[in-house]
């Protein structure tokens, strides 16, 4: 902000920052609810957004004011206006697929409209017509992408039925018993793992034009993002410290002190120089700290732990090949907040395990939008005292361990290390839904031994 | 009240399909639930949703023991059809698509001769006004002072863009061997002829636990969650989730439609239970800081009776 009163400009200040902090504003209140008189009627050619309304503080007595209960009157009959209208669209437009309940996948037969470039995937299947086993692929969706589409109102599910139908007349172009979508609740919830509880979740994420697939495949043709490998060196040093733990305690303890600590020189050499407090106080540590470490707890025999991670979500603006999707932009946990306390230590250290490290946060750029295109434009400035160094001495060359290194410029210039402490190296959102309100959550590994605070 | 209102149970949830009765819940019993559908005019957004409403448990419970509604086994009450009633389906799908069809062109018939006339002139004016509009658009990336393939490569593309839907215009009418109609995918199953919820309708909430179809409350603090819900009900509140505030429920003076929550209410499963003073510490504050009360409820099992304790930030100092 100051920044922008130094520099004057004439460049007004951009719509966009003064709308924003209208919304944190309104967002901030959750308690106020939608209000339908506010919504678009379904006639309008361009449905918009809008935004929640106003409400009073209490009813007065005997049930509201005249103008009270007629406010609330119009709102409960837009509400239901809006509920009402009906799932239309286009013969042109509409999709059509086939529920097998017993795989608990939808066979998509007609394909129409943008859903499908990020759902459904392809799988082989055997269908046995005619006694001739015929092997052929085919487009199949997840129960939660089958209802998403149905209810809203892209695609008409037939539920597969034993009755013969192609030959009964009056009776062509049906591939099954028409699924409501009540039927379509009713019948896909509970199959293929999914809870209700998820599929909000999904629905949730999708209104907002994620892409969101499952993390764990489903069955084997499910595309996953390929194996996002785990950070090696905790791989190892884990694997190492099991090892040291069977062997004994008491020799770890001698080993880590050993191996950590060198007696003869307890403050190394190159830490003389005040300036790299960072490997300072690493020489300092004598007990191992971080989530390198494995934890000291006893894992009761394996429960199965709801945190677990159920979806992959992607951005919109991501790219994403659906048969090769990339890494996925966050991971889902899905809980029942009714009856799924806090994760446990265990619990996040198996999630956290599991997920890749990353980069730290770019530090948050106090600059006015005017600024900001002055330096776009501008030309960018000299690069050629980075790239070239003073050549360095022999002296220093044979002993580099005696001068500060130069070549390396780490990092410690990000002053204010609470952005990355905040962030943490490791994130992961746990989606809470109690009773069909969901509210997310992130989780982030905080890396305080990285950030020496002295 | 006469009639009760189904409600559609499947996986121990409990959905309303029938605006009829959203509104009869809302207005007649005081009961909200939530949507948790997508509105299908309105798909790309979360702030309006539309059916199925989901109801909270304890808002199942109440209205099963108070008599105002009953529960329905969903799955089983999507019955096999018969192919007679497959075939009638069909025949009216087929007779709204025909109409449809009928209707638009008669409608496009009594239209074509004045578009006729219009077109020409119409389309002129098109033309004109893209080549307006794209010289608006060179000048103006000059104007940025972008490179000089900039402005050329955006003027092929405006003019790109429009030239598409011209060439589409003559095909439309020839792929019209199959016209395109509205189709209506059917939301709610009580239209249906093989739906029927005859032999899987629950009156109690014992019977339907016994039937298997649902478990709520199922031990003392659900039922000591149930038993509050029910006397704040009683008053004449409107309860919604507190999810959101760190508490059990909402607390409303009116609809909350309208008006804002008084009380965040948390459940205490019974007058011995202990409350941690930092718990207090943190209810008051958050309670304060959303210019709401808590409300400490109380569960005695044994007088089967509520007590209520609100907290509220004193301010001295």
């Amino acid at each position: 902000m100051d920044d922008t009163l130094e520099r004057p400009t004439s460049i007004s200040k951009p719509v966009d920052l003064v709308d924003d902090g209208e919304d944190e504003q309104s967002s901030g209140e959750e308690d106020q609810g939608p209000d339908w008189t506010k919504i678009p009627s379904v006639s309008t050619a361009r449905p918009f957004i809008p935004k929640r309304g106003e409400k009073d503080f209490e009813p007065t007595a005997a049930g509201g004011s005249g103008l009270q209960r007629h406010v609330l009157d119009r709102s409960r009959h837009a509400m239901l206006e809006a509920l009402s209208a009906p799932r239309t669209i286009s013969s042109k437009s509409v999709s059509y697929a086939v529920w097998y309940p017993d795989i608990a996948r939808a066979h998509v037969t007609m394909s129409r409209g943008i859903h499908f470039t990020n759902m459904g995937h392809s799988v082989a299947r055997t269908t046995s017509v005619e006694d001739s086993k015929k092997f052929a692929k085919r487009l199949e969706l997840l129960p939660e992408e089958t209802l998403y589409l149905v209810e809203r109102g892209a695609m008409l599910c037939w539920k597969a039925s034993d009755l013969v139908l192609t030959d009964a007349p009056g009776l062509d172009d049906i591939d099954g018993v028409p699924m409501t979508v009540q039927h379509a609740f009713a019948e896909m919830i509970g199959t293929a793992d999914l809870t209700l509880e998820q599929y909000q979740v999904f629905a949730y994420l999708k209104r907002l034009g994620y892409v969101v697939t499952r993390t764990k495949p489903p069955n084997p043709e499910y595309p996953v993002p390929s194996l996002i490998e785990p950070p090696k060196k905790r791989r190892v040093l884990s694997c190492f410290g099991r090892v040291l733990q069977l062997v004994q305690w008491p020799l770890q303890l001698l080993l880590g002190l050993v191996s950590r600590f060198d007696w003869w020189r307890p403050i190394r050499l190159s830490c003389l120089q005040i300036s790299d407090t960072r490997s300072l106080f690493r020489s300092l540590r004598f007990l191992p700290g971080g989530h390198d470490v494995p934890l000291h707890v006893k894992v009761s025999p394996r429960v199965t732990s709801p945190y677990e991670i159920f979806y992959n979500v992607y951005k919109p603006s991501t790219p994403f090949k659906k048969t090769a999707p990339p890494p996925p932009d966050y991971s889902v946990v899905v809980v029942n907040a009714r009856t799924t306390p806090m994760p446990t230590l265990t619990e996040l250290a198996a999630l956290f395990g599991a997920l890749p490290e990353l980069p730290p946060p770019l530090p948050r750029k106090r600059q006015s939008f005017a600024q900001h295109k002055a330096d776009a434009t501008a030309p960018p400035p000299a690069s050629t005292s980075q790239t070239t160094h003073p050549p360095s001495s022999l002296v220093q060359r044979l002993f580099p361990w005696a001068f500060p290194s130069r070549a390396s410029p780490e990092p410690v210039r990000n002053a204010n290390p609470f952005l990355s402490l905040k962030t943490g190296k490791k994130m992961v959102v746990i989606a809470a839904v109690d009773a069909g309100m969901t509210s997310f959550f992130r989780f982030g590994e905080g890396v305080f031994t990285e950030w020496p605070m002295a | 009240m006469a009639r009760r209102i189904p409600l559609r149970v499947s996986n121990n949830k409990a959905y309303v399909w029938d605006i009829d009765d959203i509104a009869a819940l809302r207005a007649d019993h005081h009961i909200c639930g939530v949507l948790i559908g997508t509105l299908p005019h309105l798909s790309q957004q979360n702030v309006f949703l539309g059916v199925p409403l989901l109801l909270m448990p304890e808002e199942v419970v109440l209205l099963v023991d108070k008599h105002l509604a009953v529960l329905v086994d969903d799955p089983t009450a999507h019955r096999h059809p018969s192919v007679d009633a497959l075939r009638h389906w069909n025949a009216e799908r087929a007779a709204a698509a025909k109409h449809q069809i009928g209707a638009a062109e008669t409608k496009e018939a009594s239209e074509k001769a004045a578009k006729l006339s219009m077109s020409e002139e119409a389309i002129r004016k098109r033309r004109e006004r893209e080549e307006r509009r794209a010289a608006a658009a060179r000048a103006k990336a000059l104007a940025e002072g972008e490179d000089g393939n900039a402005p050329e490569a955006s003027g092929s593309g405006s003019r790109a863009a429009p030239s598409a839907p011209f060439e589409q215009r003559p095909s439309t009418p020839s792929a019209q061997a199959t016209p395109a109609y509205t189709i209506t995918l059917p939301g709610s199953s009580s239209d249906l002829q093989w739906y029927s919820s005859e032999g899987c309708t629950y009156e109690s909430v014992a019977d339907a636990q016994a039937a298997g179809i649902w478990t709520y409350p199922a031990d003392l603090h659900e039922r000591a969650k149930c038993r509050v819900f029910r006397d704040l009900w009683e008053k004449g509140n409107f309860m919604g989730g507190g999810v959101k505030f760190g508490g059990d429920f909402l607390v409303y003076p009116g609809d909350p439609m309208r008006y804002h929550s008084h009380f965040v209410a948390t459940v205490i499963d019974s007058p011995v239970s202990t409350i941690k003073p930092m718990e207090i510490v943190a209810h008051g504050r958050l309670g304060t800081a959303t210019k709401k009360a808590h409300l400490f409820c109380g569960w005695d099992d044994e007088k089967q009776e509520v007590s209520y304790f609100s907290i509220e930030w004193a301010g001295f100092g």
